[in-house]
């Protein structure tokens, strides 16, 4: 070999090496591209990601983020899970994803051992898999309160609003077919109902590609229930906007995931007042502490499109990110030893006016929530309780009103305006 | 039993009217025109960008979709029909490729994600328990004025008999003076028209969406199927009868089998009877 060649060899090996020393931190983004739920995790990232950049990175690097869609597919989850494990060997896993997407990608994450953060899939299943198997499933953290914790405290909504203030005593559960509309239906007719004493008079199950709801309605009216809970999480603006172009004559509240958008209204060409659902925090019409106001400021000055307000997950996203890196600081790499017991110790509160508002946290491996009596590993900490000063509550109710406006209604702490049925609808008491 | 007749009244003739452009090309032309759901799909966006981002006055975004339906409807027939006449297997391909390029030229310029579309008549009342909201209500009687006059024209003007001499016998009618290209023509123009009309009222109704144009397609072809080759009236009674059938099975059986029976017909006519109910009429 010429001495020529030799060197040249030896300057593209010191090359190489040099490059990898100050290789980039790589981190995954895994959920919709399109959908204003990915998006609001993905921007939540990104605007985190630049933070954290234009303070030095973490680990003395600089921090690179990489998509891989999901299309809110499970199967096209799975592919974009090994993309990212195996393509390209990123080093942390931000997801935006769907329950059925996450629990598609979930065994990949178990083989590839990959630190992995959750930020809208709230499956009460995925924290029972950390219970019951500790060392495979514990790079995993959900940091938004499981569904369970949701519920728990919906029940409380149903006895305090839906039956005392509304006087209603009996329900028509209109769900869409959907495992998400299976399993919120069980906890509506197993707890919501039996602790808020509220009759199911009956289910009525709707496919997904239904654009026709009066003959639904039709049938709720003949059930003869005081309200209709509604369960939808797909195409939700036609359920409600038909809602209120028939103005079915009975009050109608549940899960409606459009509703959870700022888009909402105008994506219903305003057919969206007396639409009221169940949401994570922060939500539309939420009071913003003054960090959570500068990270939603510094978000609309850099988009201009849709979602114009982060949905709750690019919250948990921006923070998330932050949390995790910081974790990583501490560790000094991303593993699934050092960094895991690092994550668990993250904890930010955010306060307004003095008082906890918000709070990215986590349970305690062992720690029992005194309301449910479980454990809940690595998800995030919610309070069920009054005066929820322990964190921010598992979900508020939130309200869109007839002339365009939204208010949280429940809880009482983070109450913005009153629970109200339409004008067409007339009150029971 | 009063609500299922309501909304059974107002469904079925908000089927008619998607059907009824349908039915006449198939009875003139003697083709399967698969692309004619994006009529449906064309009016109700043209409609959505006129009136309800634009502003202008509702009857004249009607109007203007009900035009712009018409033109489709020609130079669907000038470019693509007329080139491929006497092939019905390539035009039916064609006009359902034609069908899909317009949705995604539709996701395009809109977006893939659904929108509301704001009733061209506001208001509701209820009757017998059911919501009759004022805009199905005028869809409703829109589509049985259309029809009528409709029936009136094929009837009683000169180019209507001209339609009916050519969907009975094309060559015969050109002996007697008629000329099929021009009737062709005419009737791709009316039937475009009709459907983007109906687009209106049926995106109004559920939603504006790139893939609406789907539902409406089935609708249509299932009148044909199960009335035969179409007459008006033989539309107005089928459109009755899938519309029935879908409120029924709704009320009375279950929500997720609402388009079940309605192919289950299709089937069932198909092997009983492959004429149709109503066997070959002249419109």
């Amino acid at each position: 070999m010429s001495f020529k060649k030799t060197t040249l060899l030896a300057a593209m090996a010191v090359a190489a090496i040099t490059q990898s020393a100050v290789a980039d931190i790589k981190v995954g983004y895994i959920g919709s591209l399109s959908s204003d739920t990915g998006l609001s995790t993905l921007r939540g990232a990104e605007i985190a990601i630049e933070e954290l950049n234009a303070s030095g990175g973490v680990l003395g690097q600089k921090i690179e983020l990489v998509k891989a869609d999901t299309s809110e597919d499970p199967t096209e989850g799975v592919k974009a899970y090994e993309y990212l494990a195996e393509t390209e060997e990123v080093d942390f896993i931000i997801s935006g994803s769907i329950d059925d997407v996450s629990l598609g990608w979930l065994p990949r994450m178990q083989e590839f051992q990959i630190p992995t953060l959750d930020t809208w899939t709230s499956y009460i299943g995925i924290i029972d898999m950390i219970v019951e198997d500790y060392e495979t499933m514990k790079p995993y953290f959900m940091n938004i309160a499981s569904d369970e914790a949701l519920a728990t405290l919906y029940i409380d909504f149903g006895k305090d609003v839906l039956a005392e203030k509304m006087g209603w005593s009996s329900v028509v559960i209109l769900q869409e077919d959907t495992a998400f509309g299976g399993a919120i239906a069980g906890l509506v007719t197993d707890a919501l109902a039996p602790n808020a004493g509220i009759e199911v008079k009956e289910s009525i199950v709707y496919d997904i590609t239904t654009n026709d709801f009066a003959p639904l309605f039709s049938r709720a009216q003949d059930s003869g229930a005081d309200f209709i809970y509604l369960i939808s999480s797909v195409n939700s603006q036609v359920v409600s906007s038909q809602y209120v172009k028939l103005q079915v004559p009975m009050g109608m509240t549940g899960v409606n995931v459009a509703a959870l958008g700022q888009e909402f209204w105008e994506d219903t060409g305003g057919a969206a007042g007396g639409i009221s659902t169940l949401s994570p925090i922060p939500s539309v019409g939420f009071k913003l502490d003054p960090v959570s106001q500068a990270f939603v400021d510094t978000y609309q000055a850099k988009y201009d499109t849709r979602p114009i307000m982060p949905h709750f997950n690019g919250f948990n996203a921006y923070h998330g990110v932050k949390q995790a890196m910081a974790a990583a600081e501490e560790a000094g790499e991303f593993n699934n030893t050092s960094w895991v017991t690092a994550m668990e110790k993250q904890d930010l509160t955010l306060k307004l006016d003095g008082e906890t508002w918000l709070r990215y946290a986590f349970w305690g491996n062992d720690e029992i929530e005194p309301r449910t009596g479980r454990t809940y590993p690595h998800n995030a900490r919610f309070d069920i309780t009054e005066p929820y000063d322990e964190a921010s509550p598992s979900m508020v109710v939130i309200q869109w009103y007839e002339d365009g406006s939204s208010a949280v209604v429940y809880p009482e702490k983070y109450k913005t305006g009153e629970f109200t049925v339409p004008s067409w609808v007339k009150a029971k008491k | 039993m009063l609500q299922i007749i309501v909304q059974g009244l107002l469904l079925s003739g908000l089927y008619a009217l998607i059907a009824m452009g349908f039915t006449l090309i198939f009875s003139v032309g003697r083709v399967l025109n698969l692309a004619y759901g994006a009529y449906l799909l064309i009016g109700g966006y043209i409609y959505f960008t006129v009136s309800q981002t634009l502003g202008v006055p509702k009857v004249l975004g009607l109007l203007l979709a009900a035009m712009v339906g018409c033109l489709v409807g020609l130079l669907k027939y000038r470019l693509l029909v007329k080139p491929l006449k006497g092939n019905h297997v390539a035009v039916e391909i064609s006009t359902l490729i034609l069908a899909v390029v317009v949705q995604a030229g539709v996701v395009f310029i809109y977006g893939d994600s659904s929108k509301i579309l704001l009733p061209i008549v506001p208001g509701v009342t209820q009757v017998a328990g059911a919501s009759v909201t004022y805009n199905l209500l005028a869809a409703t009687i829109g589509s049985w004025a259309i029809l009528f006059a409709l029936y009136w024209f094929v009837r009683k003007t000169h180019v209507g008999r001209a339609m009916q001499a050519v969907s009975m016998d094309t060559k015969g009618a050109a002996i007697s003076g008629v000329d099929p290209d021009r009737i062709n023509m005419f009737t791709w123009g009316l039937s475009g028209m009709l459907g983007a009309t109906a687009g209106v009222f049926f995106a109004s109704y559920t939603q504006l969406s790139p893939s609406m144009w789907v539902a409406p397609l089935i609708i249509a072809v299932a009148v044909v199927i199960v009335g035969g080759i179409g007459s008006i009236i033989g539309t107005l009674i089928v459109a009755h009868i899938i519309g029935f059938m879908e409120v029924l099975a709704v009320a009375v059986i279950a929500p997720e089998l609402r388009g079940v029976f309605t192919m289950l017909l299709i089937i069932g006519v198909l092997v009983i009877r492959p004429q149709g109910l109503f066997g070959r009429e002249e419109l």
